[in-house]
């Protein structure tokens, strides 16, 4: 099994966002972490690239992501005033996308900061 | 270095070794020893030993704190009995006020337990004005202690996009900032919204029960990497790849510094990216809202 070695690698746990560690990985998972907090290595360890939910569901069934895409379009566009909530886990590219479609299907858009 | 409210030693563990207390800087060479670090909270936590001064206060009275700080700044007349409700002494207050003012360049790092508890808002407000008014004796700044990965970039998004922060309101077609109004918690246990849709976050495990209700009662949409919570009550769930693991793209650091992700895994899943990129395409083909072909959720 080879591993990829990822140096200065970036920890999106927390608000620190530490871009000095180094992970080593497999096809799978992530085997060890060099330099990261507790916290960091709970993180990296946490997520791996198995399949391990459905691609979607849609009222409780697994489906497509096509379908689900679908389905999620008719929502917001249908909605009066519908609220876009987290952001805080995701990129500033994916952020950016989500203001547009807030702002399409005029939404409430709103991050973990109001907490 | 005040930190208020917040206990990095536990929830920020590399803050004082990377970024803060413990650092060599351009004008303070010797380190931690050219530093004064102060820490407010309620209770004793494990990063009280990594300070020099630990001011323990009556839980619910920063606001008073920040308050009586912002008098004795001005040189104005404290009351010492009222100095006392807060836990401390008007003498200890004067000590700290001192302190801040004989420093070269001051910052107060607040946490949620500033943030969160009574007060809120008027308390990060507090913070805010009383960082601004030590400008007038010395160079003073204030910066929140982000609890998520990427907290901060949402707060830079929607600044550069709408001109506010958070709690946006685009209802009316341009924005709209109202905390307490336009805020999540708020609108869900009031259930002011017809439709939700959760990006990376699970507000069914966190929000108050009258909230999570109402995200059951409403069409909601949730991109996960992890059926979460909300997922169990959401009409919609699509697992994306987990931003940083294996999902690339940009984050903001907590003082605002944008960082590249390097992802070391490949996912099986789209990203979050992509998946609201093709929701806003396929409302962009739909026609304008208006109220007879809108607003009748029922059918969905």
């Amino acid at each position: 099994m080879t591993l990829t070695i990822v140096k200065n690698a970036t920890c999106t746990f927390c608000g620190c966002v530490c871009d000095d560690i180094e992970l080593h990985a497999d096809s799978e998972r992530i085997v060890k972490t060099k330099g990261a907090c507790s916290l960091g290595e709970a993180w990296f360890r946490n997520h791996t690239a198995e399949h391990l939910y459905p691609d979607a569901l849609i009222d409780g069934h697994p489906a497509t992501v096509d379908d689900a895409v679908e389905r999620a379009a008719e929502i917001m566009h249908r909605a009066n005033m519908p609220l876009v909530y987290g952001l805080s886990n995701i990129t500033c590219e994916a952020q950016r996308e989500a203001v547009t479609l807030a702002e399409m299907a005029g939404a409430i858009i709103d991050s973990h900061t109001s907490l | 270095m005040i930190y208020w409210g917040g206990n990095p030693a536990e929830c920020h563990p590399r803050h004082f070794t990377k970024y803060t207390i413990m650092q060599k800087g351009k004008f303070v060479p010797n380190g931690r020893k050219g530093r004064t670090m102060v820490l407010v909270d309620i209770r004793e936590t494990p990063s009280a030993k990594a300070a020099d001064l630990f001011l323990q206060i009556r839980p619910g009275k920063d606001f008073e704190v920040l308050t009586i700080l912002r008098a004795l700044i001005k040189n104005q007349r404290v009351d010492s009995r009222i100095a006392e409700e807060t836990g401390l002494t008007l003498e200890q207050l004067q000590n700290l006020v001192d302190r801040m003012k004989n420093a070269r360049f001051g910052i107060i790092f607040f946490g949620m337990g500033l943030s969160m508890t009574r007060g809120k808002h008027m308390n990060s407000a507090g913070v805010l004005m009383l960082a601004a008014e030590m400008n007038a004796y010395t160079k003073f700044v204030a910066m929140p202690m982000r609890g998520h990965g990427n907290v901060t970039g949402s707060d830079m998004v929607l600044r550069w996009s709408t001109g506010y922060p958070f709690g946006v309101n685009l209802c009316r077609g341009y924005p709209r900032f109202n905390p307490g109004e336009f805020s999540t918690v708020d609108l869900l246990v009031r259930g002011d919204i017809d439709a939700a849709l959760i990006l990376g976050a699970d507000p069914g495990a966190t929000m108050p029960q009258p909230g999570i209700d109402h995200l059951a009662r409403i069409p909601t949409i949730v991109l996960d990497p992890k059926v979460t919570h909300t997922s169990r009550l959401a009409r919609v769930h699509i697992t994306t790849a987990a931003t940083g693991i294996s999902a690339p793209g940009t984050v903001y650091r907590m003082d605002e510094i944008p960082l590249p992700l390097r992802p070391a895994l490949k996912s099986p899943y789209p990203t979050d990216e992509e998946v609201i990129r093709r929701i806003r395409e396929l409302v962009a083909k739909k026609p304008a809202w208006n109220e007879t072909t809108n607003g009748e959720l029922a059918t969905v």
